[in-house]
């Protein structure tokens, strides 16, 4: 039986096409995982199915009938939820608020507040969602962002949920959660369609899967039933023959000046600590990983360096001026969405003088050739780049400023695994041009990759540092996970232990 | 002595309520268009508009409630076409707002001319009478014996109701917020900026019906910038029925000392006073009650 069928479904935006002839179909009951370089036409497609956008041509069935989706609406009665890679919340609305908006229960349109209340608060129970319905968005963090966005699906009751990217802004301790969650989904006969980056992930959730590329279906396997292993499945994605190799990672030798010391450093924030007796050095030429789980005062050591927080206790002695950030929430902070490429550089021009049309466009065209950046025209706005590809944007305007120190929040996050290797490699390359870099990101793999110190926050506090050799030779017994399955985990598991508050401080 | 003792008085609280209610009908109207993320400062030529009509319909019609009704549907057809520029056409809303205010205010001066032969007022007529067996009641008679203020005061609760506990509420409010998100859950966002506006329109009508029915007449300039004040009444009051029927007293508590200070004949200067409203309005925007949000995709097309 299948829930979803796209018959050679086409989209474009101008004369660029996002999605060309797409056909494929979504089994009832699976769980699809749906892969694909950043700008691939995924989220495209998926606005499609959820009536956001109309395809110019092609067709789309739902349970075995074609449909002709207007918006959202027709979608939702036809009980398909999307969980968008950009939230849908309304920041000054409560839990509660969001979840009811568009199927509020009423009588003579008063809202039945007590009995919605009690509706949400069952699924909360019974999903374990943990999250208190009463709290303002605004209030809340990602995570706990994405729950509500997934009990705005529950609330729905939807049939067919789709999450397009939700595991990338999600801590592994998270992400844990949330397959379990989907689990749950499956064994109610729900299906689910899922993007992701991870393979990882994909491996272990889906199905089947699809894998798109320049808006066509280039891949397509049943997960466990065909047999699909990893290496078949990389391949299909970055289109090379061998599996995507780690860049080598060496540091030169000599040791850097210390530019950034912070020490004693205590900082509230709403009458809440967020910081406390928080310490860290960083020299010119080392990575320096910050690993833990979103909230724990990751936020707070960036906006300290940066300047945005002054109302703290401690010493904080900084040699520079010259800092970059790649801020966490990029979309508001790092960048003007009605802007094109160019002219968020010129943004960053130390001087006023005058720059021509042509100027800006030449920045846009080297950057959108050196960094892969995939856009319809060299006028775009941000707005239209897809999600990744506007992070590959701020990455190269921050990377290529003059700068001392350059802090990166979560730099892969929602990156397809060609342009995330990428990233990896120039970030090393900074790091050789002896640059101090601070890296910080829930991503576990990425952080023993590339820091030269890890260390890891807990509740506002560096509760254990790691030093390349322990991360090193851990990380080579990760190589040979098939052999020694075990230590693989081991480091992982450690650094887990202590994100989570659960090991001992030495 | 005798200035502070008919400061104390009940005349001079009367006089603040029944003041206070063509800026509440402005601000609290001018709030739902807010709410639904147009801002709509085309409330003084609103009031302006209203006011004509209900004088020149009473005096042609001698029947109050006929040229009330009609006072409020061409406000109606009005906020109409002004969701039509900026809903719609998606023209930016403060141009919108400023030609609507120039055009009104030429079209009534032009039909002032042409109807009464003045450039300065129409004849007198009967306004709204006040509910007598209300001026019965001890202290507040004076207040809710006016039907408007009445009216008006029981609006504050009846709006906090329907933005806060109605579904009609939650969706206007979602549509100032973030129309995006709402619109990927139904929510039908442009109806609902309509819906805002036409309110703005019918409430600001009851203001400009209050000002003509209290002066028996309509003259030119009557509003006096109250739709200006109104609008600075609703951002003082954050947004919130409540909050905003507060900063109302206050502009027309200013109102009634002014006038009080008149006849009393103090050597206090009454420009004085005049500048006053302006004065703690910019004082309070700059930080006296904190920081004032307006809603998050206000001003914004969608
Ligand atoms: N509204 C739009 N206007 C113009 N181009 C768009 C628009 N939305 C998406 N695109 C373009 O379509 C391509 C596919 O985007 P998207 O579906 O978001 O990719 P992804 O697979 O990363 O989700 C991108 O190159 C993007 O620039
Ligand atoms: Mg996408």
């Amino acid at each position: 039986m299948k829930a979803i069928e796209f018959n050679e479904i086409t989209k474009s935006f101008g004369d660029f096409y996002a999605n060309s002839g797409i056909t494929f179909s979504i089994n009832k009951n699976d769980v699809h995982c749906i892969l694909g370089e950043n700008g691939a036409g995924k989220t495209t497609l998926m606005n499609i199915l959820y009536g956001i956008h109309k395809p110019d041509s092609g067709k789309l069935l739902i349970n075995g009938s074609e449909v002709h989706f207007n918006s959202p609406l027709d979608a939702i009665s036809h009980k398909i939820g999307m969980v968008h890679q950009h939230f849908m919340l309304i920041e000054d609305f409560s839990v509660l608020e969001n979840v009811i908006l568009g199927n509020e229960i009423s009588e003579f349109d008063v809202i039945d507040f007590k009995k919605s209340r009690e509706i949400i608060n069952a699924l909360i129970k019974k999903y374990r969602l943990n999250l208190n319905i009463e709290c303002k968005i605004s209030d809340l963090n990602i995570s706990q962002q994405q729950k509500v966005e997934i009990l705005k699906l529950l609330y729905r009751n939807s049939d067919i949920l789709i999450f397009d990217e939700p595991t990338s802004v999600l801590s592994p301790v998270e992400i844990h959660e949330f397959f379990k969650i989907v689990d749950e989904f499956k064994s109610e006969g729900k299906t689910v369609i899922f993007i992701t980056h991870k393979l990882k992930e994909v491996m272990e959730i889906s199905d089947k899967v699809t894998v798109l590329s320049r808006g066509k279906v280039t891949f397509e396997k049943r997960t466990k039933d065909e047999g699909l292993d990893l290496s078949e499945l990389s391949r299909a994605i970055t289109g090379k023959e061998e599996t995507h190799s780690d860049p080598e990672n060496i540091k030169n030798d000599t040791e850097g000046e210390v530019v950034l010391t912070m020490k004693d450093i205590c900082l509230f924030k709403d009458k809440l600590p967020k910081l406390k007796d928080f310490e860290i050095r960083l020299s010119r030429g080392e990575i320096y990983g910050v690993c833990g789980v979103e909230g724990n005062g990751q936020n707070e050591i960036a906006d300290l360096i940066m300047g945005f927080e002054n109302n703290y206790s401690g010493e904080l002695i900084r040699l520079t001026k010259k800092v970059s950030i790649i801020p966490e929430d990029r979309n508001k902070k790092g960048m003007i969405k009605e802007y094109s490429i160019g002219e968020n550089f010129v943004l960053k021009f130390k001087r006023n003088r005058y720059v021509s049309d042509n100027q800006v466009r030449k920045i846009s065209e080297d950057v959108s050739q050196n960094f892969d950046v995939r856009l319809s025209s060299v006028d775009s706005d941000l707005d239209s780049l897809s999600g990744g590809n506007q992070q590959k944007v701020i990455f190269a305007r921050e990377l290529t400023a003059d700068n001392d120190i350059i802090i990166l929040m979560h730099p892969t996050r929602g990156v397809d695994i060609n342009a995330s290797g990428f990233i990896h490699k120039k970030i090393l390359e900074e790091r050789n041009k002896m640059k101090a870099i601070l890296l910080i990101s829930s991503d576990l793999d990425e952080l023993i990759k590339l820091s030269d110190r890890l260390g890891v926050i807990y509740n506002g506090k560096i509760v254990k540092e790691f030093d390349k050799s322990e991360l090193n030779r851990n990380y080579a017994e990760g190589q040979f996970s098939e052999k020694n399955p075990k230590n693989k985990f081991d480091i992982y598991e450690k650094i887990g232990m202590y994100m989570i508050g659960l090991a001992d401080e030495e | 002595m005798d200035l502070i003792s008919s400061i104390l008085s009940i005349t001079f609280l009367t006089q603040v309520f029944r003041m206070m209610t063509p800026y509440y009908f402005g601000a609290n109207g001018a709030n739902f268009s807010e709410r639904g993320g147009v801002i709509n400062i085309s409330i003084e030529g609103f009031m302006n508009l209203s006011a004509f009509s209900f004088a020149m319909f009473g005096i042609i019609s001698g029947n109050i409630f006929f040229s009330l009704l009609i006072a409020i549907t061409i406000n109606l057809i009005f906020s109409i076409l002004f969701s039509w520029f900026t809903v719609k056409l998606k023209i930016n809303q403060i141009i919108a707002g400023v030609g609507f205010n120039l055009f009104i205010a030429g079209l009534t001066k032009f039909l002032l001319m042409l109807i009464f032969g003045s450039s300065s007022n129409t004849h007198r007529f009967e306004g709204i009478s006040d509910i007598d067996i209300f001026k019965k009641i001890p202290i507040i008679g004076g207040i809710v014996s006016d039907p408007l203020t009445l009216f008006c005061i029981l609006l504050v609760f009846v709006s906090n109701f329907i933005l806060y506990k109605t579904r009609f509420g939650l969706r206007l409010r979602s549509a100032g917020e973030n129309p995006e998100a709402a619109d990927t859950l139904g929510v039908r966002v442009r109806q609902y900026k309509f819906y805002g506006i036409m309110l703005s329109g019918i409430l600001s009508a009851l203001g400009g019906i209050w000002l003509a029915s209290n002066q028996n007449s309509y003259s030119e300039g009557m509003i006096a910038g109250r739709g200006y004040i109104a609008l600075a009444a609703m951002i003082i009051g954050k947004w919130k029925p409540v909050n905003i029927f507060f900063a109302c007293l206050m502009f027309s508590a200013f109102e009634a000392l002014e006038i009080t200070l008149q006849i009393s004949g103090t050597n206090i200067p009454t420009q004085l006073i005049q500048m006053l409203p302006y004065l703690i309005t910019i004082l309070v925007l700059i930080g006296f009650i904190g920081k004032t949000r307006p809603p998050a995709a206000d001003g914004e097309a969608y």
